[in-house]
């Protein structure tokens, strides 16, 4: 049989993103001496890994393109609104009155569900929804640090998430920590500076100094809320816009898939998998996912493989399959095959049986996706016992095979210009 | 072939003869083939819908229940036997014997679905027991043997119509290895052709490195038929125009019983293959092709490093090491990749790389504007290197570790062969033992239309690709038997044509290797 023809992948239109490197691994000694940390942190949540610290989801993302943002599409770029404003020297989010009372809402329900009776509830978010003044500088201790905001866990999108989003304004400005220094509630609620307009509000104050300590965990975010076109003077404090206190954050994380994990981990050393913040070993990590995912062996395997001949797998589960290949990576090129991994065991389990029908299914699905369904066979040797498998050194006697499978049109104007 | 309007008894044998108005009415119906309407995508149930499809149903039968008119003279008789299972032509046959058929002893012959195609194409008839069979009768008699299924039929029929060349397989139409490797001319009629000049085997298999035990029987076989071939070139020696034997040719088995190489050792296959060959009257040209091996660097299996070569053909007191290939392997099939953006903005980037390849890619250093300023960087960073995590203990420690240490930089492309513990494999190896080999068997062979092509029965070339029958609430092939199947093929693709009660599609399963994407 002839071997099918290599096609080149095809590149996308436009292209927003820069290749930095295809894993998350320094290249160089010069490389390996200037980043502070080589190994990752994971955790093992409910079945699922997912990688907490924002900058470790920056590298793992941005060298590999591992994993899938939880509020993304696929780059964690979660962020609470597209517009950006300065306030104190920072940057704050622009978000509309409708969504700032949605967040208030959630932020009543997760203190109802504390148990706390509906008075004292409604008095914290009143609290809460109080307008900032820009000018305020003093130290105390306002509401921010209520035991509310410090019960909670905060996890704040990395800075440079910012700097990727196209449309954000304030692109060459760094996204510094929030001040230590809380913004205390307004003296006098019915000052005449609180009914200013929010232009007058979020008047950048240019030399407003930051203090020099970073910013901890508890300190409050701040959100610009838009008010309404048509807003009066007088009017209750959550009807008008103005710089407020997020009430309710939510914070991105990077979910990998288990044969990421597992590639991370083994292939390239640089991720730990923390469960019940106990480390897990190479062996046990094997284990785990093995029994989580019924031949996570054989599509291990096939991952194990895409990666070592540098193409990128993602999971395919829009298109029907296990894997889509990208060349270098989703942002540059157009998935070029979709991937069934199918195993050839003595044993006869298929991971996924094919009738004529299903498979012309899938292969009028990828062809009008334009990739090409490619089949990869895990072949196991046939002296290789279960007891084997609980190792991951089993992997090193698989081996691969892949079977391009095309749909040929037998009319005569197609066979002029197709080979078979 | 009843004619309807003759009820009457006494001419109920002679209806299929048509009277000159009949005949005139079956010639001047008309040609039309019904249009194809818009799809309707549910049915609604009213009425028009109904009438709409009845209508297009009855038109459906009208056509198909078309008696079919054809000129006495123009039918070929043939006879069907069945002990053979063939169909004999008493008459010559027409326009359909350039690309149909076979001769026996003289006789022109067709196969059963060849000559099935035929009666449905009104071409010909066929008489069983001195009685012409029916179409019906001809679907009965010509399918039921176990050579021949209707769904290989359907399948012939529909590439027929569509204008390809379809015949028979044979197995013994692929050649073997060991006739590749002879790499004779394709010709039917042997004895005819004296070989003008003689022909130095093709060492197709000598260049393989891998270490499994193939290319030891290959060079077993290259040795053997190039003997042969020797022997018949001393036979044509005296007539057949020669390559001018060299003076100073010494006869190769003394000297070169372990046979002449380059390369010391590494490449060489086991030295007990060399015997047979050059002691078999030998070739007659000085080098000894068969002994001395190429590596092959375009092979899937990336060979190792060469060996040095034979320190007795160097010049003088050269020493040469082993050369390693991998980084020109790494070269092949790669190109520089077309960055987006305009001229211009490409020649700036240019620059700012050359640029930066100067000073390296480290941009410290490239800020950095004395001497005084980089040694202080680097002591800064020889102090810093002190590394705050160590080597975390839960993967090091335990019984499998992993495969790389991050702390350590290495290169994209030494990083890709360090993880690369998953091989792929070769499609010729058999992957596992083949059971259910009788399902699977190559039908026909197709080549191209043979209006553009020029066809000759005798030497078709190789065909267009093999079809292999197959049925669609069938089971879809495993890797062994599409293995099998490409295996008894030879070089020629293998479709798959899956037939859904007389709806044909057709798939083709290749073998492939994803290349290696290394990033500059």
């Amino acid at each position: 049989m002839t071997e099918a023809a290599f096609l080149a992948p095809r590149r996308r239109a436009t292209v927003y993103e820069a290749y930095e490197a295809p894993f998350p691994v320094p290249r160089s000694d010069a490389e390996a001496m200037r980043c502070r940390e080589s190994v990752y942190r994971a955790d093992l949540v409910n079945q699922q890994v997912l990688v907490r610290d924002p900058a470790h989801i920056e590298l793992l993302y941005g060298q590999g393109y591992f994993g899938k943002g939880i509020l993304s599409r696929a780059r964690p770029d979660y962020s609470l609104s597209d517009r950006w404003q300065e306030f104190e020297g920072r940057q704050i989010p622009v978000i509309s009155k409708a969504r700032y009372e949605q967040l208030l809402s959630w932020r009543r329900d997760y203190l109802l569900s504390k148990g706390m009776d509906e008075e004292a509830v409604n008095q914290i978010l009143v609290r809460l929804s109080e307008p900032i003044e820009p000018a305020a500088e003093s130290e105390e201790a306002g509401l921010a640090q209520t035991e509310d905001s410090s019960q909670k866990k905060r996890k704040r999108s990395s800075s440079t998430d910012e700097q990727r989003r196209k449309y954000c304004p304030y692109q060459d400005r760094q996204h510094t920590d929030p001040a230590p220094r809380t913004g205390s509630s307004p003296v006098d609620d019915s000052s005449p500076v609180a009914d200013s307009s929010p232009v007058a509000d979020s008047s950048p104050v240019a030399d407003s100094v930051l203090d020099s300590a970073p910013g901890t965990d508890s300190a409050p975010e701040y959100v610009l809320v838009e008010g309404d076109s048509d807003e009066e003077e007088g009017g209750s404090e959550v009807n008008q816009g103005g710089v407020r206190r997020l009430p309710f954050s939510t914070t991105e994380v990077l979910q990998l898939t288990l044969e990421e994990a597992f590639f991370l981990v083994y292939a390239l050393g640089c991720l730990s998998v923390h469960h019940n913040q106990k480390p897990l070993s190479i062996s046990e990590l094997w284990g785990r996912f093995r029994g989580v995912q019924p031949g996570f062996e054989s599509s291990y395997a096939a991952y194990h493989y895409y990666r070592s001949r540098a193409w990128v797998p993602k999971p395919g589960a829009k298109y029907g399959a296990h894997f889509m290949l990208y060349r270098k990576g989703p942002p540059f090129y157009h998935a070029s095959y979709s991937v069934v991994v199918e195993q050839v065991r003595s044993s006869g389990a298929s991971l996924r049986p094919f009738t004529w029908r299903s498979l012309a299914a899938l292969s009028r699905i990828t062809a009008n996706v334009s990739k090409e369904l490619m089949m990869c066979y895990i072949i196991y040797p046939a002296d290789l016992s279960e007891a084997e498998l609980t190792s991951p050194l089993s992997l090193h006697r698989l081996t691969v095979q892949e079977v391009v499978i095309k749909r040929w049109i037998s009319s005569r104007e197609r066979a002029e210009l197709d080979d078979i | 072939m009843a004619d309807p309007s003759k009820t009457d008894d006494s001419e109920r044998i002679f209806s299929e003869l048509l009277s000159p108005s009949e005949l005139f009415a079956a010639r001047s119906r008309s040609r039309k083939l019904p249009v194809r309407g818009q799809k309707d995508f549910y049915p609604s149930g009213c009425t028009q819908q109904k009438q709409r499809l009845q209508n297009s149903l009855d038109e459906h039968w009208e056509l198909v229940s078309e008696e079919r008119v054809e000129r006495l003279g123009n039918l070929v008789r043939g006879i069907w036997n069945p002990s053979d299972q063939i169909v004999e032509l008493q008459s010559p046959a027409g326009k359909f014997w350039q690309t149909m058929g076979f001769s026996v002893d003289g006789k022109q012959c067709l196969q059963p679905e060849e000559a099935l195609y035929l009666m449905e194409c009104g071409n010909l008839q066929v008489f069983h027991r001195d009685l012409p069979l029916s179409i019906q009768e001809g679907y009965e008699t010509f399918l039921s043997s176990s050579q021949l299924s209707l769904q290989q039929y359907q399948v012939f029929g529909h590439l027929k119509r569509l204008g390809y060349v379809v015949s028979r397989f044979h197995a013994s139409s692929v050649p073997s290895l060991y006739e590749r490797q002879l790499n004779l001319p394709p010709s039917r009629d042997r004895g005819a052709n004296q070989l003008k000049r003689k022909r130095s085997p093709s060492p197709e298999a000598t260049a393989t490195v891998a270490s499994s035990p193939r290319p030891s029987e290959k060079q077993e076989d290259s040795t053997n038929p190039s003997s042969a071939q020797d022997k018949a070139t001393n036979h044509s020696e005296p007539s057949a125009a020669q390559q001018p034997i060299p003076e100073g040719r010494r006869p190769p088995a003394d000297d070169d019983v372990t046979g002449r190489n380059w390369w010391s050792d590494g490449l060489v296959p086991p030295e007990q293959q060399q015997d047979g060959g050059p002691s078999h009257g030998g070739p007659t040209s000085r080098w000894d092709f068969l002994s001395i091996q190429f590596p092959d660097l375009g092979a899937r299996d990336t060979p190792g490093p060469l060996a040095p070569p034979d320190p007795a053909l160097l010049p003088g007191a050269m020493a040469v090491g082993v050369c390693s290939v991998s980084s020109w392997l790494r070269r092949l099939n790669t190109w520089r990749e077309k960055q987006p953006g305009g001229k211009q903005r490409r020649r700036r980037e240019e620059e700012e790389e050359r640029a930066r390849r100067r000073t390296g890619p480290d941009r410290e250093v490239q800020g950095c504007r004395s001497w005084a300023e980089y040694r202080r960087i680097m002591e800064r960073r020889r102090k810093g290197s002190r590394r705050s995590d160590s080597k975390p203990a839960h993967l090091w420690e335990k019984d499998v570790t992993p495969l790389h240490d991050p702390r350590q930089g290495t290169s994209t492309a030494e990083l890709l062969e360090k993880i690369s513990v998953v091989k792929p494999s070769r499609w010729a190896d058999k992957s596992c033992s083949v059971e259910a080999v009788g399902t699977w068997q190559i039908s026909f062979d197709v080549h191209q239309p043979a209006v553009n092509t020029e066809f000759r029965k005798s030497s078709p070339g190789m065909p267009y690709s093999r079809m292999c029958v197959c049925s669609f609430d069938g089971p879809v092939p495993a890797l062994g038997e599409l293995q099998h199947v490409s295996q008894q093929s030879g070089d020629v693709p293998v479709t798959m044509a899956v037939v859904d009660h007389g709806d044909i599609s057709f798939y083709t399963f290749k073998h492939f290797l994803l290349p290696c994407d290394l990033p500059q």
